[in-house]
């Protein structure tokens, strides 16, 4: 946000101290706590959802199968025991239900030395044969639970990747325009949201179609009657899903909105927490908050108790489906016992339970799986937008590089309706040291973004050493240049880390003496690891004059051709600044220096001054000319010092 | 570990303290649910029949089997059918009550620990809320209130549910055949041992996952805040070698636990199909003797209660899962809810309205630094009217000298005076209303310009709004929005640049009409025309007010009554700036690094 406030000189800024965003930031809260959007389109997002699964498809075709032997375990197993059942049951009248169990009592029947009942013979070897299928099956499911962790995982970690680099290559225009905590709130929150998805949902979800269709399969092959008996109460399972899943959708959106509110509610004031202390508003603040929050209670009471009616009306539901199998199996049983026995109907009852299972479970994780659709929309919109361009290309040659700008009836805007720059010409010579004043909103910050080619520009032509600067690649050009800006960026890394971020490959020495030349050895040293001390969250703790030295040093290793201070020292108390100096006197000596400020002071030892107005020069020259002209450099000077003469 | 799990249950848990209650009465999360315990209790007490009723239904089926399938008596089917069905409907109602009434008390819970947070939080200094930082406080009001209400509506739903099921289930299957009973208890230790195993090697991974994800989260955050830095040293590679160092150690991290955690259901499992096979096998065998002890349908059955009783052990591990995830909430909720507001008020609520400030001997350290004084015995009268500036060098002590007018910290020493009175002495509403302050960052609120700049005054009405904006130099711009000072701040479209929300801030400490007026380095992104027209305009309209500006600019300070330099922590000098010309070392240094520079090039 501080970098964004440096365009926010030019460009409305996004208003970051009034925004709303996931409470998850920097921690990736639970899913819950994100307001869910509706997806806007489900069937695409989804498709994308599964190419991304895709790419680990060694992994995805290894999870299918090992879910396809699972569930076919699964299923066969009641089969199993209603058989045992069977032999029990009816003993001499027992007639094996398949030629499966045929074969096994065949092929196992060396176990008949050993059990003298044949029966029980029987039903130790149809358990024996279960005991495998069950070993069998929890180890398919060890293995179903570590694949699709690591698919999960292996997923998440693709898209994060992705994200990044897709963050990394963003235009500068992007991060200007978007809030950045709903940038940080899609790689964080809605990537972990979608990884639990894939983790949870998806597996039970790929689960029930497979039990669903299998035990329908089997069912079909037992006895098609039955088949139709066991699936009268679908359409009431349907019904009810359907018609409670619209309310809880409708309530479950309303929760979210509240949600949304609540958090915003606490962001705000949390984070504007001065201010309501110091205007003495806690106490409406606190009916406000009172307030929704009871809201919330109300939404949340009715919404879970929706839910919880939900499981006993489909656990009666499925209990009917249970008596309905049984007393029409009896009644079959009864009337034709050759075609049904009491075996078949005990395996119907189990399988129109595996049957009802999977529709609950699918009807339970459509919410989940609307959230992770969401937020994979969300992540997909980062993934769509457009790239910067133009960052590979003909290599400029740093060396060579002289420094001589030049900017030919520059002509821009951040957008259609507002021109910023209108024919801004203006020439550097290199080893010129510049300095840009004008008012707020003049357009000062605009030319260092044309320059660095963070915005490109409308129309006319930048130039260096007499070339148009898109004739090389953005990273080259931005190679030869170096910022330093009014709120230091340094990353939590350590001081040597943080001062060769230009320079990859660099030794101590190089590190320790641009850090001499920046006047920030001395302070360095003193640190209680010295180079090697590491920098808390982005620098905190360090002092912001310590913190400019360390940008001044990173700069200095860069060794840049041109250089530009944008505001450099404004955050900084004019006595620090006298430090600062020197170490900026040292840092410009030989480079082509841009300087934007608004401090007079800082300005006036630079070779030329030029004065923007409304998107034009209307005045160059150095101190003492432009004070002679009386005009508007003169006014601002004056203004800056008004109330000195009276 | 022992005692977050356990916060929940009466009886035990840390202490912690509660802000309404008597100072030292020792306060739990579980003391949240207490206007709830009817709602709370009966909601297991439902759940009681509930229970039972599943409990019952596996052995009518098994009538139904033995009796009417394989007996061949339709009269029994029927029958026993529809005292199957009823009971089904009455568990499946005393169910749905039981969710309904145990909704009430986790949403009341809910409700109230946010509401009680919120107003501790509200309540607290701003000392105390620099300690937690807002982005923790924020994560503690959302997440982690949210995370500790739904454990306790798992908690009411589950933690009676599962022992009963459990427990009944194993009676149950006791009562069809003391056999099965040995089975099922044989089947426990292997379960309970695997579970506690994992869960114990799965807790720590999970604090690392936490911390993994933090140092992703922070990588992130300096990337998009710092775009311009990476993209103009073309670190861009570098970068994302960095985050795929980190996005990849916190990947194997997950992957390692859940590994972890994908243990336990499979052991489940085959515990509980062996046992099922082991039933079978016994029960069988007396089937098939004809002791007449024992039938198909009982055989059945007792499959289903060992399903059950394994399921509800399944449902107390889920349980522990999210009680060793939700404890680390609970912990983070109470440190909240124990601390003590620091700031006591005073009686005074009225006071003469006069405007002086004095400072005697003043000294203050924060809290937590080091012990070294921010600021040390400063000595200072502020005449009402007067118009004060506060000049030093980043750090000085400056900003804290202003924060403790409106006690937003506290002096560690010494006295500080309104209106001739100490302000320890004065309500700490009446304190704050005497005063109003433009933060250095400004903060502004979602809703429109108008509600903003009411804020400093809520009846305030339009006419004043309009005088305060145009005091602040931000009328001209407001009513160039197309919808004036209805527009709303944070729109696309109708964001505001620094300089202008700068103005509406200080049109919203105007709108007050304080007798004291602080200006905390709150006009640094105005330019310097604005800057002296809203100087003009405060001198011309707020003649009795007392301002204190601090600032760094010399031509800021020029203009006042009075500079005052403080330097270390202490007070330099102050005068008019003839005076500290003369006078001030240290004055001159930081007029020379401004001014003296500009007039000796001038000739």
């Amino acid at each position: 946000m501080a970098e964004n406030r440096k365009s926010g000189a030019e460009q409305p800024e996004q208003a970051p101290d009034i925004r709303m965003f996931g409470p998850g930031r920097g921690r990736g809260g639970p899913p819950g706590m994100r307001p869910s959007e509706k997806p806007k389109n489900l069937g695409k997002v989804v498709k994308r959802l599964i190419k991304y699964l895709g790419k680990n498809n060694r992994l995805l075709v290894a999870l299918l199968v090992i879910m396809l032997l699972t569930t076919a375990v699964t299923l066969a197993a009641p089969v199993m025991i209603s058989e045992a059942i069977n032999i029990m049951t009816y003993l001499d009248k027992y007639e094996p239900s398949s030629g499966v169990f045929t074969l096994i009592s065949d092929s196992l029947s060396f176990a008949d030395k050993y059990i003298d009942n044949t029966y029980l013979a029987d039903i130790v070897k149809l358990l024996a044969v279960l005991a495998v299928m069950y070993i069998l099956s929890s180890l398919f499911t060890l293995f179903q639970g570590r694949i699709s962790a690591k698919l999960s995982q292996k997923t998440v970690y693709g898209m994060r990747k992705d994200l990044f680099r897709k963050i990394e290559y963003l235009p500068i225009r992007y991060t200007d325009t978007h809030k950045h905590g709903d940038i940080m709130s899609r790689i964080t929150n809605d990537v972990e949201n979608i990884s639990n998805t894939v983790s949870g949902s998806v597996t039970s979800l790929f689960s029930a179609v497979i039990t669903l269709v299998g035990s329908l399969v089997i069912m079909l092959i037992l006895s098609w009657q039955m088949t139709l008996v066991a699936m009268i109460t679908i359409p009431i399972t349907i019904i009810v899903s359907a018609v409670m899943g619209r309310l809880m959708h409708r309530l479950f959106s309303r929760q979210q909105r509240l949600l949304g509110e609540l958090n915003g509610q606490i962001e705000e004031s949390v984070t504007g927490y001065r201010t309501i202390v110091a205007y003495g508003r806690e106490e409406t603040e606190k009916k406000k908050f009172a307030q929704i929050s009871t809201q919330y209670k109300k939404n949340g009471i009715v919404s879970t108790a929706l839910g919880g009616v939900m499981g006993p009306i489909m656990n009666v539901t499925n209990n009917l489906n249970y008596l309905i199998v049984a007393a029409v199996g009896a009644y079959f049983a009864l009337k034709m016992p050759t075609v049904f026995n009491v075996g078949l109907i005990s395996a119907f009852l189990s399988y129109s339970k595996q049957f009802t299972r999977p529709i609950n479970e699918i009807a339970n994780q459509y919410s989940n799986i609307l959230t992770a659709v969401a937020g994979a929309e969300r992540v997909f919109e980062i993934l769509d937008a457009e790239e910067e361009s133009g960052l590979d290309g003909k290599t400029l040659d740093i060396s060579s590089v002289k420094g001589n700008i030049g900017f030919e009836h520059v002509r821009f805007g951040y957008n259609d309706k507002e021109i910023v720059l209108k024919d801004f010409c203006l020439n550097v010579k290199s080893g010129e040291k510049i300095a840009i004043v004008g008012k707020t909103g003049s357009g000062k910050t605009t030319v260092v973004n044309l320059l660095t080619r963070f915005y490109d520009i409308n129309s006319g032509r930048i130039t260096l050493d007499g070339h148009d600067i898109t004739e090389y690649s953005k990273t080259s050009l931005r190679k030869a240049i170096s910022i330093v800006l009014q709120d230091t960026v340094l990353f939590s890394d350590t001081v040597a880390a943080n001062i060769s971020y230009a320079a990859s490959d660099t030794d101590m020495e190089r590190i320790k003496k641009a850090a001499q030349t920046a006047d920030a050895s001395r302070f360095i040293e003193q640190l209680p690891d010295g180079y090697d001390t590491m920098l808390l969250r982005s620098g905190e703790n360090l002092s912001q004059g310590q913190r400019q030295l360390i940008s001044i040093a990173r700069a200095v290793l860069a060794d840049p051709k041109i250089l530009i201070l944008d505001e450099a020292t404004s955050n900084v108390d004019t006595r620090t600044e006298m430090q600062i100096q020197t170490a900026m006197q040292n840092l410009m000596e030989g480079r082509t220096t841009l300087i934007i400020a608004h401090r007079l002071s800082t300005i006036k030892n630079a070779d030329r001054i030029i004065v923007i107005d409304d998107g034009k020069i209307v005045e160059s020259g150095n101190h003492e000319e432009l004070l002679a002209l009386k005009g508007a450099y003169s006014a601002l000077y004056q203004n800056q010092f008004e109330g000195f003469a009276t | 570990m022992k005692s977050d799990e356990t916060a929940f249950l009466p009886g035990a848990g840390k202490g912690a303290r509660r802000k309404s209650a008597a100072r030292n009465k020792k306060v739990r999360l579980s003391s949240y649910l207490r206007p709830y315990a009817f709602w709370a209790i009966l909601s297991p007490v439902l759940m009681v029949g509930e229970v039972y009723i599943d409990l019952l239904l596996p052995d009518l089926m098994s009538v139904i089997v033995d009796d009417g399938v394989i007996g061949g008596n339709m009269a029994v089917i029927t029958s026993t059918g529809i005292k199957m069905l009823l009971f089904v409907a009455l568990g499946g109602l005393m169910g749905a009550l039981a969710a309904i009434v145990a909704s009430f008390a986790a949403q009341g819970f809910g409700n109230d620990l946010r509401k009680d947070a919120y107003d501790k939080v509200m309540s607290l200094s701003v000392e105390q809320t620099d300690r937690f930082t807002t982005g923790s406080l924020v994560t503690r009001l959302t997440n982690d209130i949210s995370a500790t209400q739904d454990l306790v509506s798992q908690i009411i739903r589950m933690f009676v549910r599962a022992p009963l099921t459990f427990i009944g289930a194993i009676i149950m299957a006791i009562r069809i055949s003391p056999k099965f009973g040995i089975v099922i208890a044989a089947s426990m230790p292997v379960q309970i041992l695997v579970i506690a195993l994992v869960l114990r090697r799965a807790t720590p991974i999970y604090g690392a996952v936490q911390k993994k994800l933090d140092t992703v989260n922070s990588v992130v955050q300096e990337n998009v805040t710092g775009a311009r830095v990476v993209k103009a040293f073309t670190s861009e590679k570098k970068e994302i070698k960095r985050f795929d160092r980190a996005n990849s150690d916190l990947t194997h991290t997950t992957y390692r636990v859940q590994k972890l955690m994908a243990v336990i259901s499979p052991v489940m499992m085959i515990v509980m199909n062996l046992a099922v096979i082991v039933i079978v096998m016994i029960g069988g065998r007396d089937v098939i003797s004809g002791s007449g002890e024992m039938s198909a349908g009982n055989v059945m059955a007792a499959t289903t209660y060992i399903t059950q009783t394994l399921m509800s052990l399944m449902m107390v591990s889920m349980i522990f899962q999210s009680l060793t995830r939700a404890s680390a909430s609970a912990r983070r909720i109470r440190e909240v809810l124990a601390e003590e507001p620091a700031i006591e008020g005073g009686k005074t609520k009225e006071g003469e309205n006069v405007g002086t400030v004095s400072f005697r001997n003043v000294s203050f350290s924060y809290p937590d630094a080091s012990g070294q004084p921010v600021l040390s015995d400063i000595t200072l009268d502020i005449k009402r009217g007067e118009n004060i500036a506060i000049l030093g060098a980043t750090g000085s002590g400056k900003s804290s000298l202003v924060n403790l007018i409106p006690r937003f910290y506290d002096d560690t020493s010494g006295s500080i005076m309104i209106d001739g009175k100490d302000i320890k002495e004065y309500d700490i509403g009446a304190l704050r209303s005497k005063v109003a302050f433009v933060l250095q960052k400004t903060e502004l609120f979602s809703g429109s310009i108008s509600d903003n700049i009411r804020f400093g005054k809520e009846d305030a009405s339009d006419e004043e709004v309009e005088k305060a904006a145009r005091i602040a130099q931000a009328h001209d711009f407001i009513t160039s929005f197309a919808r004036g000072y209805d527009t709303i701040i944070g729109e696309k479209g109708s964001s505001l640049s620094g300089g202008q929300k700068q103005r509406i801030a200080i049109a919203r400490a105007l709108v007050r009409k304080p007798e004291i007026l602080i200006f905390d380095d709150s006009t640094s992104a105005l330019d310097l025309g604005t800057e002296a027209r809203l100087v003009r305009a405060l001198r011309e309209s707020m003649k009795d007010t007392t301002i204190i500006t601090i600032a760094q600019r010399i031509a800021t300070v020029i203009r006042c009554d009075r500079i005052a330099v403080i330097e270390n922590g202490r007070l330099a000098g102050c005068g008019t700036h003839d005076e500290m010309m003369r006078d001030c070392p240290e004055y001159r240094e930081i007029y020379y690094s401004q001014i003296r520079r500009g007039e000796k090039t001038d000739g």
